[in-house]
């Protein structure tokens, strides 16, 4: 059930007594982690953290940890599965589910006891009626009609005729209506997309509890800005959380003005920006970045010699020059730096990008640091999925959560080199796929795997930079080919995962469309295609798109897609 | 005593807070605490403040003397006289460290206040080691020195002259309850 007042049906049952809490292993939910940490940690709350990457992961640890805890919270996992059904827990156990994967399974939704649902109901949810889905079972009881003792044999065959005539009347009745349930559910379950960001959700609750610092709105900024640089929310969406979480900005910082009240410069300061969506450029070279965002790479077409020429124009008509635009964008010079931002907008609109700005927020505390949202989380992203081998995936969490933390500056500098890696590897990618022509159609969708001995295949192993790949690939392959039809399909993008196993990581990515509503529809493709050819395949991810697949039944696997989907 | 007595005693000074709860009396074994009104500002001994803000519980306000206007007065005054003026509080060294250390943003002008509370505290230690210099150069056996705090005379019990004959063992040992600084030489 949906929880109305999240203060008292959350947080006042939940802060005397021993937690446990399951994190997904997303940005998003590292942000809404953080937050309910730092509540707990002014209430003395006891908590145990989990964290867990899929569904395998989260049904060990709770077996684990079952006897322990009645209360368990569970951060971006858990609602569009049958929770009861997976996890089997004992009739005291209550989960508290903060998630933004959508569609929101209808068990969840209707238990009453067990389930509390921390999702705000004003996002459009479409959770079909009870009735519709749900039917007493005692109504069956009459079918099995008792048999009649009649007496006279007349009466006798009269009534079992009204008899029978009664019982097919039910059982036609009784199959329309399973027809129109498995229609309703059929539609409601079968795209999937995501809601309200978790961090916002959580920063609610300390609103609510006066408990909000600056701190606690950066990283519901952070959470939603991730959100947005994983294309999981529609541009409408994003531009009115950014307008909500503008209003708290202002609550916090608008001291910043007054000449009289300053701060010390060690207070964190946050500030809405209008400012260029190039990936990391305050903490790179302009040149870099515009190489290495998928907006502009894309769009210049940089995987091609004639692109490259057009980015020398684009650069030559701002009047920069190129030996400046080379160099650490600190170091640039100053007077080139002051308008930098309208320069770009302008040429950009010359060139056919006019979305060169969007509307984000940066931090600012002590007198050299200064983030913009997105490049936190780009850093924290490479943290957590950084191919190292020797930790393990616990560590790299820990370390990514820690490097939200104001006072681990350095993890979060760390993580801004590995993320320059990251895109430069994803850039390189997409250019020797495009170059090669590995981007086939299938018919009803577009199809590219990448082979094992791939330069950085390791990093794309991971759910999120794979899906980060593809979206940027379809985006480059959108703008490169010629084929309109192409342009409106989706695309199935493979990779390697393990030698020794041979499986590979199979991702789905709807259409990239203008007015798209980014609802994906690969979930349950995959799922029955999976089914018809007995694949051997693991849906372990909580994104439902995204799946492993033995290296083996691949040609099958997708020979079943594209029957299904055409 | 060490900088964490000196700080311990530090918080029985009273400061004023504004808590954002509702709370009745709390009868402890050092006195009463309390009641806290919602919004309402009151004055609270100084251990309590910084646990409240680190919960999130309250707002600090800065003591009347933490003001940049009367820091600069009171700064000026110590370089022009050759003894040691009138401290704004006691424990000010103190107070400033921790109010500035946890709630920094509850202080306008906080990187001043900062600076001019170093520079008052720098200004009294320079002229405690000439007097101490001038003392042991003039082999007087008791000096009175008026206006330290807690602080001050903790950090000169940590002072080891080196310019003294190493064959005398002298001590500058500064009594706290008379708020006289006796010497006293041992010859061995």
């Amino acid at each position: 059930m949906f929880v109305s007042d999240f203060r008292k049906e959350f947080y006042e049952l939940v802060h005397n007594q021993r937690v446990l809490l399951f994190v997904a292993s997303d940005v998003d939910a590292l942000c809404a982690c953080k937050i309910l940490q730092a509540l707990f940690q002014c209430d003395h709350v006891q908590y145990t953290l989990v964290p867990v990457s899929g569904w395998q992961e989260l049904e060990t640890a709770f077996l684990e940890h079952k006897e322990q805890f009645c209360y368990f919270i569970l951060i971006n996992c858990g609602a569009n599965v049958d929770l009861l059904d997976i996890l089997q827990p004992d009739e005291d156990s209550v989960f508290f589910v903060c998630d933004t994967h959508r569609p929101v399974n209808v068990v969840n939704v209707y238990n009453d006891t067990q389930i509390k649902l921390l999702i705000k109901q004003d996002d459009d949810l479409e959770v079909p009626a009870y009735d519709d889905i749900f039917r007493d079972e005692a109504e069956d009881e009459d079918l099995s009609g008792s048999d009649s003792e009649g007496s006279e044999p007349s009466e006798k065959r009269t009534r079992l005729e009204e008899e029978i005539v009664a019982r097919t009347t039910k059982r036609r009745q009784r199959r329309e209506w399973e027809a129109r349930r498995r229609d309703i559910l059929f539609d409601y379950e079968q795209y999937e997309y995501y809601g309200t960001s978790s961090a916002m959700v959580m920063f609610d609750l300390a609103w609510m509890m006066s408990k909000d610092l600056n701190d606690m709105l950066w990283w519901a900024i952070v959470g939603l800005t991730d959100q947005w640089v994983h294309d999981k929310i529609t541009q409408m969406k994003y531009v009115t959380d950014v307008g909500i979480l503008q209003r708290h900005v202002t609550r916090h910082n608008h001291r910043n003005e007054a000449e009289e009240n300053m701060l010390s410069v060690d207070c964190t300061r946050i500030s809405f920006e209008y400012d260029l969506r190039l990936a990391l450029y305050q903490h790179w070279s302009l040149h870099e970045s515009l190489y290495n965002t998928s907006y502009t790479a894309a769009r210049f077409k940089l995987w091609s010699v004639h692109g490259q020429k057009r980015l020398q124009e684009f650069l030559a008509d701002m009047g920069l020059p190129l030996k400046q635009v080379k160099q650490k964008f600190q170091s640039m010079d100053v007077s080139l730096k002051e308008n930098l931002r309208e320069m770009i907008e302008e040429s950009a609109n010359k060139f056919g990008m006019k979305d060169m700005r969007v509307q984000t927020f940066s931090i600012h505390f002590g007198f050299k640091h200064k983030f913009l949202a997105s490049d936190v989380v780009f850093a924290t992203m490479s943290l957590m999925e950084s191919p190292e081998k020797d930790a393990s995936g616990t560590d790299h969490f820990i370390q990514a959560l820690d490097s939200l933390s104001r006072s681990n500056l350095d993890k979060l500098y760390l993580g801004l080199e590995l993320a320059k890696k990251h895109l430069q590897a994803t850039q390189q990618t997409i250019a020797s796929c495009l170059c090669t022509n590995l981007v086939t159609s299938q018919g009803p969708f577009l199809y590219c795997s990448l082979m094992e001995g791939t330069p950085d295949v390791t990093l794309f192993s991971k759910p999120a930079s794979l899906s980060l790949l593809s979206r940027h690939l379809l985006k480059s392959f959108v703008y490169s080919t010629k084929n309109r039809r192409c342009k409106l399909l989706p695309l199935v993008m493979a990779a390697p995962l393990s030698i020794e196993q041979g499986t590979v990581t199979v991702v789905g990515i709807p259409p990239e469309t203008d007015g798209s509503d980014r609802k994906n529809f690969f979930g349950r493709a995959f799922e029955k295609a999976a089914e018809s050819t007995n694949s051997r395949t693991l849906h372990n991810h909580f994104d439902l798109s995204v799946i492993e697949l033995k290296a083996e039944d691949r040609s099958k696997f997708l020979d079943a897609l594209v029957s299904l989907l055409s | 005593m060490d900088a964490a007595e000196v700080e311990f005693l530090a918080k029985k000074e009273l400061v004023t807070i504004i808590p954002n709860f509702s709370l009745d009396k709390i009868y402890l074994i050092g006195g009463d605490l309390g009641p806290f009104n919602l919004a309402y500002p009151w004055k609270c001994p100084f251990g309590w403040p910084i646990n409240l803000k680190q919960r999130q519980k309250c707002c600090l306000l800065p003591p009347e003397w933490m003001d940049v206007e009367k820091m600069e007065q009171i700064q000026d005054q110590e370089r022009k006289e050759e003894t040691f003026t009138p401290v704004p509080s006691p424990h000010y060294m103190e107070i400033t460290k921790l109010l500035l250390n946890h709630a920094s943003d509850n202080i306008s002008k906080a990187d001043t206040i900062r600076t001019l509370i170093k520079d008052l505290w720098d200004t009294r230690m320079a002229k405690l080691r000439v007097s101490a210099d001038n003392f042991v150069w003039q082999q007087e056996a008791h000096a009175k020195l008026d206006n330290l705090t807690n602080r001050h005379m903790d950090q000169c019990n940590q002072i080891k002259n080196p310019e003294i004959n190493p064959q005398t063992y002298e001590h500058l040992i500064f009594d706290k309850e008379a708020k006289l600084a006796q010497a006293t030489t041992f010859l061995i």
